[in-house]
């Protein structure tokens, strides 16, 4: 079996895509496939002085956090070394919010932070001539799913449908709050959403964006067992040009409404449709799920 | 010499000076940061939980409990339950086993001419991935500690999950790293039995023993310990003189001119963190015994941080018979955080070591905040005069590559160093 050969940079980052892709639970079996000519952790073949000084060949860039140009890798500013592979490679995956979009660190040590291709929703023409050939996986980390089924979809030359901010609609046409476990919560607007319960959705009072956030967290599911959601925690919308907004675990509202309704719903509807499903009083809603 | 330090979470360049074919001094430097201090400013408190674990994707939760800590003591009277402090606890732990796993296998295996494990490392450490997830939503980067306790409930079938992960984590341990029983290891007080196994660990210590290492990579002998919790002791100790008396304000923090990271030190003195300094603290029988014989060297302390795995598993599953399940995982605290203005201070102990998070809050707004993580006491690049621990460490060897092995055997953690 051939297997591609993957370059992974990591530009300005916490390195959380690097150990989220460890949590990949059939790394063999995506080792038997893909090799990487350069890896933040895992051992490879070339240095990483060899990657900037020599030209390796290398079938997919992945680059992890966002990009300045001030910021260098080995001395060399890391937007030269991104080009240079991104003239060779099929495809650049920018790998998590950060190369996605910019990310976290916008505000911080550098100046011009973006993500490769996008500056949070704005697009950016710093590599506008490899533009056709960019995929967004972002989250904050990604999931580790997401990016290797992107990698394989890759291998076999599949033709990925992608959003408006370049990202697979299999994963991203979802949205975050599409699985969760507090969904009748949130359908019958019952928000006595309190921390340390099963019960409850976050979405009136806590600041999750789950209904208005594009991703699969609660359909594939984080280490295979859980969700921030499920587990009691708002969703932070990681996975969005906007991340991170701020007051993350409050709700804004105008005159009592939240100020981001559910994806595609607009405000009239949204209250008609409150109010009836206010209507209803389900007992098993008000109550403890399982102690009583 | 300069040499460029790689697969550390990021990179850092060592340059070797030499005098008479001996390492002299060498001046370490990072050389980007990513300003995660400065993010935090003018933020909201709470913010904070959701920002501090993208210091780290490696140790991010360590970075999360801190916070946490550091807002929590902003108040006076706080209450947590036993249940969330348990659980929190168990949470940190899980991820110090995931990280000595990760460093053992990727990182320590290679020195020793070792292929890299990358599934042994990913094996081990994806279920303990999954233990946190059960309770904080996923690993890495969850913000499942709040201010009041924790956001999960937990039930009886989730304890069987943990429990479950834990005995797997055992298994795992106990066949491909120390070849004997857990609980036989935990009392092992002799570095020669640890020797005689088939395990991964014995084939690492026979390399030391053959190659004359045993003495390789000794520092000042100064250990300290901030985080304290049921398992950690927190203290200082210079050889075998333990104070437990450690006020935050002889911590020092410094810019170096050289390098992004900080320099931190204790009464101006520069102190080890990590494993090792743990196992001194709490007088780890086999740890003693390695420190007796071959002092602060790469022996004890690659003994010390595999010794932890067994530790921290074994303790973890007792913590996990105390969880009450009836107590609340979360009291809101009688003050919401944007009324409250003070200074608070947060630390644990991460896999590294002592990790200290510092916050000022003006109506629960981020008016100050400072990081102070485990490499950058273990990192620190002092002068030739006061060397920083892993520089004294690397002074008189030959050869650089060696020197890289001492260096590594920190358990460098670049993105951490610089944040």
């Amino acid at each position: 079996m051939k297997k591609l050969k993957v370059l992974w940079l990591s530009a300005l980052s916490c390195n959380g895509n690097t150990h989220a892709f460890f949590n990949y639970p059939n790394l063999e079996y995506f080792l038997e496939n893909f090799e990487f000519i350069y890896h933040p952790v895992i051992d490879s073949e070339y240095s990483l002085e060899d990657i900037v000084s020599k030209e390796i060949q290398c079938d997919i860039l992945l680059v992890e956090g966002s990009v300045s140009k001030e910021f260098t890798r080995a001395d060399v500013p890391i937007l030269k070394i991104i080009k240079k592979y991104a003239k060779k490679v099929r495809k650049i995956v920018s790998v998590g919010t950060c190369a996605s979009y910019g990310g976290i660190f916008k505000n911080g040590a550098y100046k011009d932070v973006t993500g490769l291709f996008f500056d949070e929703e704005k697009e950016i023409d710093i590599l506008q001539e490899f533009r056709y050939k960019a995929i967004n996986i972002s989250g904050c980390p990604v999931h580790p799913d997401i990016l290797v089924n992107t990698l394989f979809a890759i291998k076999q030359e599949l033709k990925l449908k992608l959003d408006n901010l370049l990202r697979p609609k299999e994963y991203y046409a979802y949205s975050i709050h599409n699985g969760c476990t507090r969904n009748e919560y949130f359908e019958y607007k019952v928000d006595n959403h309190k921390f340390g319960e099963l019960e409850g959705c976050m979405f009136y009072e806590h600041g999750c964006q789950a209904p208005f956030t594009h991703g699969s967290c609660n359909k594939i599911l984080w280490n295979e067992v859980n969700s921030k959601t499920r587990a009691g925690l708002p969703c932070m919308g990681c996975t969005e040009p906007s991340f991170p907004r701020e007051n993350l675990f409050s709700t804004k509202k105008n005159m009592g409404i939240p100020q981001e309704l559910p994806l595609g719903v607009n405000k009239r509807t949204y209250l008609t449709l409150a109010g009836i499903t206010k209507a209803f009083t389900i007992e098993r809603l008000q109550k403890k799920l399982i102690d009583d | 010499m300069i040499k460029l330090i790689e697969k550390i979470e990021g990179e850092a360049t060592l340059d070797f000076n030499f005098k008479d074919e001996k390492i002299e001094f060498v001046d370490i430097k990072f050389n980007s940061t990513r300003g995660i201090e400065n993010i935090l400013k003018g933020k909201n408190a709470l913010d904070a939980l959701v920002i501090n674990p993208r210091v780290c994707g490696i140790c991010g939760h360590a970075h999360l409990i801190a916070t946490v800590k550091a807002l929590e003591s902003c108040y006076d009277d706080l209450k947590i339950s036993k249940k969330a402090e348990i659980i929190r606890e168990l949470t940190l732990n899980f991820e110090l086993i995931h990280n000595h796993f990760k460093w053992f296998y990727l990182t320590l295996f290679p020195l020793f001419g070792f292929k890299q494990e990358v599934l042994k490392a990913s094996y081990a450490s994806q279920i303990m991935g999954k233990a946190i997830a059960t309770f904080g939503g996923q690993y890495p980067h969850t913000s499942y500690a709040i201010v009041g306790g924790v956001v999960c409930e937990v039930t009886s079938m989730d304890i069987v999950k943990i429990n479950s992960y834990i005995d797997e984590t055992i298994k795992f341990f106990e066949r491909n790293v120390i070849d004997v029983d857990v609980e036989k290891f935990i009392l092992c007080d002799n570095v020669e039995m640890a020797l005689k196994s088939k395990g991964d660990l014995a084939k690492i210590l026979q390399i030391i023993y053959e190659k004359e290492w045993v003495e390789l990579g000794k520092s000042y002998d100064r250990f300290i310990v901030f985080g304290k919790n049921s398992y950690f002791k927190s203290g200082k100790s210079h050889k075998t003189r333990i104070s437990k008396n450690l006020p935050y304000e002889y911590v020092k923090e410094e810019q170096n001119k050289s390098s992004f990271a900080k320099n931190v030190s204790f009464k101006d003195k520069y102190y080890e963190v990590g494993p090792l300094s743990r196992a001194m603290l709490k007088r780890i029988p086999l740890i003693k015994d390695a420190h007796r014989r071959y002092g602060d060297s790469i022996l004890s302390r690659i003994l010390a941080r595999v010794c932890e795995i067994a530790q921290l598993l074994n303790h973890s599953k007792s913590l996990l018979k105390e969880l009450d399940l009836s107590e609340a995982s979360y009291i809101e605290p009688q003050i919401d955080i944007s009324k409250v203005s003070a200074s608070g201070v947060g630390a644990v102990e991460a896999a590294r070591g002592s990790l200290i998070h510092k916050v000022s809050l003006e109506e629960g707004i981020i008016k100050n905040y400072e990081i102070i993580t485990p490499t950058q006491w273990n990192l620190a690049g002092g002068s030739r005069e006061n060397q920083g621990i892993s520089q004294k460490a690397m002074v008189g060897l030959k050869d650089e590559k060696i020197a890289e092995l001492v260096f590594k055997t920190f358990d460098v953690c670049s993105v951490c160093t610089t944040h």
